[in-house]
């Protein structure tokens, strides 16, 4: 009798077991000059029928694409020790070993016991929160939020930022080791609470690691410093397909879901098809379905609007000018127009040149000042940011 | 309407409303996944619901520095009893577990408190963008809410009684929803909204990295979906004697009419989160007052008149 219970309880745990396997939800971080490979990584974890996660909590899978650069070895450390368990890390270096290397992880999340060993040797939140204030100089590293402030075992209202406004880490002034938010004036000089959120470098539709430390008043930016980690970018080849990548971030983030899977799988016919008649018809039905969704275009007009003088002062090209509903249907219709160009072969009468698509990373900053912090993801989305331009890095907004 | 339209039946009967909800949201999560899997361009996607569930109860439950525990987890929860108290007012024909005299004041009272529920979720959790997420659903709430309320209120007007069964059964002739199609848009724009669905999804954006249930897991996120999904079934079981004749129709008995309605009316909202994007809050704050609130203000002043020249 008992072993039979014994019994049962084992076979479920096994089904249950099978049955999770099947449904992986993926947190996807690509390192700069990787896009490729988070893209044949997307493209596989739904043909397993998998999900992509949107934070570490509702992740099983960490998948990381590409070779760790500097500086995203920690971000991404962390964001490992918020996920929940059962959890299972990949490392993909090259595009072709993405579905040996979610097939492995496929096994090791049926794993059972391995997970149960993991569970047990995790360290506790406060042992994580004390790693991280031992060391002063990257305090704002190891507090503060990653993955866009999905801070779990990291802690919630997140570290101030990187030593200015230092307010030291006595339990006071810290309750659970983590700094309570700031006073500052706010836009209308009553004074504000204010919170340091950090977005990047772990977090999906976001530039490959680009990380923004925000000042928030409520939801508010009023302030952000912008780094680049992890190297240089350097696969900037298959623009057209680089342009629905960021066409489907764009349109992911807007919440429409359908028609960001639409330019995901026309990204994914382009990357291993190549462009044909088809992809000219794809990306004119995609057109007319964006272009034709009123609710889109309240969604996003006015959103941001970039002037001219603005294009002439952050440097910033010119296919960025007009508002979020603009830039978007600007990205569309350039991958149109690509494309054509691409099927006539006639190269030579591309009016811009390459050089002009490079973006300023420090203008990122001026950008979203003043923006709340979901519309400055739709924001830094629409300027897809393909070509980072490394420059100087760090200002403040 | 002089005798009694429903019969409230015994208690026990309450596990078996549950059974159908149940049932109501596994159909609004498969219907879901097939959509998903086609928009992917894989087949399938019926199962996902299960295999969801099982990932969820075999993950592990975690928490964050700081949490207001106690307030995260009753918002998580939360969603699905609110739902379980909504349909106790929704007669299946002739049986109801409640006959409330004011039950549509009931149903309106219940989605009121996702309002708390969403928000506590966000708070709860001591997290910036589950934080930014409630707020973000208070900010919809202001929108839909009082456009909802009135469009409840038309029904009510025309049958002359806010007991659900009445209202039900005062549409012999001609269902609601024929005359009073603006009320029933409304309304069902209403029932997405406060199941934080589709366009009003934007409390959980992608933007948010999740919003309000950025730092759910395991089977906090379980119940979290499924209160959701609950939501959505019990707002469409509601709008059947609200505006769709409740059980009346050929053939079929009673019963089996009320459940097939609100398949349908489930399945279309379902399917209209494949169809448009998230609004964003800011947005529909004026579409909510400045379009739906007088539009529904305007059909319950024609449903009143008709009333009184009628009555």
């Amino acid at each position: 009798m008992g072993l039979a219970r014994r019994g049962a309880a084992v076979g479920l745990k096994e089904a249950l077991a099978r049955s999770a396997a099947r449904r992986a939800h993926v947190l996807l971080v690509e390192t700069p000059g990787h896009w490729r490979i988070r893209a044949a990584a997307e493209r596989h974890v739904h043909e397993r029928g998998w999900i992509l996660a949107r934070s570490p909590a509702d992740a099983d899978v960490l998948a990381v694409c590409g070779p760790v650069g500097t500086g995203m070895g920690p971000p991404i450390e962390q964001v490992w020790q918020q996920m929940p368990g059962p959890r299972v890390r990949i490392d993909i270096d090259d595009e072709d070993q993405v579905e040996a290397a979610l097939a492995r992880a496929a096994e090791s999340i049926a794993d059972t016991a391995g997970h149960l060993e993991d569970a047990a040797t995790r360290p506790s939140g406060p042992d994580l929160l004390s790693v991280g204030s031992s060391d002063d100089e990257h305090a704002d590293t190891d507090h503060s939020a990653h993955g866009g402030g999905h801070e779990g075992h990291g802690g919630g209202h997140e570290g101030h930022g990187g030593g200015h406004h230092d307010m030291g880490h006595d339990m006071e002034m810290a309750p659970h080791g983590v700094a309570l938010a700031e006073g500052e004036q706010d836009r209308d000089g009553l004074e504000m609470d204010v919170l340091r959120v950090r977005l990047g470098p772990v977090l999906p539709h976001w530039p490959a690691g680009l990380v923004l430390r925000c000042s928030l008043h409520g939801d508010v930016i009023t302030g952000a410093d912008v780094e680049l980690l992890g190297g240089q970018g350097s696969d900037a080849d298959d623009p057209v397909a680089r342009r629905c990548d960021a066409i489907t971030s764009l349109l992911a983030l807007a919440g429409w879901d359908d028609a960001a899977d639409q330019a995901r799988l026309m990204r994914d016919r382009l990357l291993s098809a190549g462009t044909d008649d088809r992809a000219v018809s794809d990306v004119r039905r995609l057109h007319r379905r964006v272009a034709r969704s009123w609710l889109l275009r309240r969604s996003l007009r006015g959103v941001r609007p970039v002037h001219e003088h603005e294009l002439e002062e952050h440097r910033l090209p010119r296919h960025l000018s007009g508002d979020t509903y603009d830039r978007l249907l600007t990205m569309v219709e350039r991958a149109h127009r690509d494309l054509v160009t691409a099927e006539r072969s006639a190269s030579d009468d591309l009016p811009e040149d390459t050089r002009s698509d490079l973006v300023a990373v420090d203008a990122i900053p001026r950008l979203v000042q003043g923006l709340d912090l979901a519309t400055a993801r739709l924001v830094v989305a629409s300027l897809g940011l393909d070509v980072l331009h490394a420059g100087r890095q760090v200002s403040h907004g | 309407m002089g005798e009694a339209t429903v019969t409230a039946v015994a208690a026990v009967w309450a596990v078996a409303a549950a059974a159908i909800l149940g049932c109501l949201i596994v159909v609004a999560a498969a219907l879901d996944g097939v959509l998903s899997a086609r928009a992917q361009g894989t087949a399938g996607g019926a199962g996902r619901p299960f295999g969801e569930a099982a990932r969820l109860l075999r993950q592990r439950r975690r928490t964050t520095i700081a949490a207001d525990n106690l307030l995260w987890r009753i918002g998580g929860a939360g969603l699905v009893v609110v739902a379980l108290l909504m349909v106790t007012v929704v007669p299946l024909d002739r049986w109801t577990l409640f006959d409330l005299d004011v039950g549509v004041v009931w149903f309106n009272a219940m989605d009121v408190t996702v309002w708390a529920l969403v928000w506590l979720t966000g708070w709860g959790s001591n997290s910036a963008h589950a934080l930014v997420g409630g707020y973000r659903f208070l900010a919809h709430g202001i929108g839909y809410e009082l456009p909802l309320m009135f469009a409840l209120v038309a029904p009510a007007i025309a049958a002359g009684s806010l007991n659900v069964g009445g209202i039900a059964a005062a549409q012999g002739g001609l269902w609601f929803v024929v005359w009073m199609p603006v009320a029933f848009v409304v309304f069902c724009l209403g029932v997405v909204a406060f199941s934080v669905w589709g366009p009003f999804a934007a409390a959980l954006g992608a933007d948010l990295a999740g919003g309000a249930r950025t730092e759910l897991s395991g089977v906090d996120r379980l119940v979290f979906e499924t209160g959701r999904y609950a939501l959505l079934a019990a707002g469409a079981a509601f709008a059947v004697p609200m505006f769709l004749g409740g059980g009346s129709g050929p053939l079929l008995p009673g019963w089996m009419w009320v459940l097939v309605k609100a398949v349908a009316v489930l399945a279309v909202l379902v399917w209209l989160r494949r169809r448009v994007p998230v609004v964003r809050p800011d947005k529909f704050m004026e579409a909510g007052w400045l379009v739906l609130l007088p539009a529904v203000l305007l059909q319950d002043l024609v449903v009143a008149v008709v009333a009184v020249a009628g009555g």
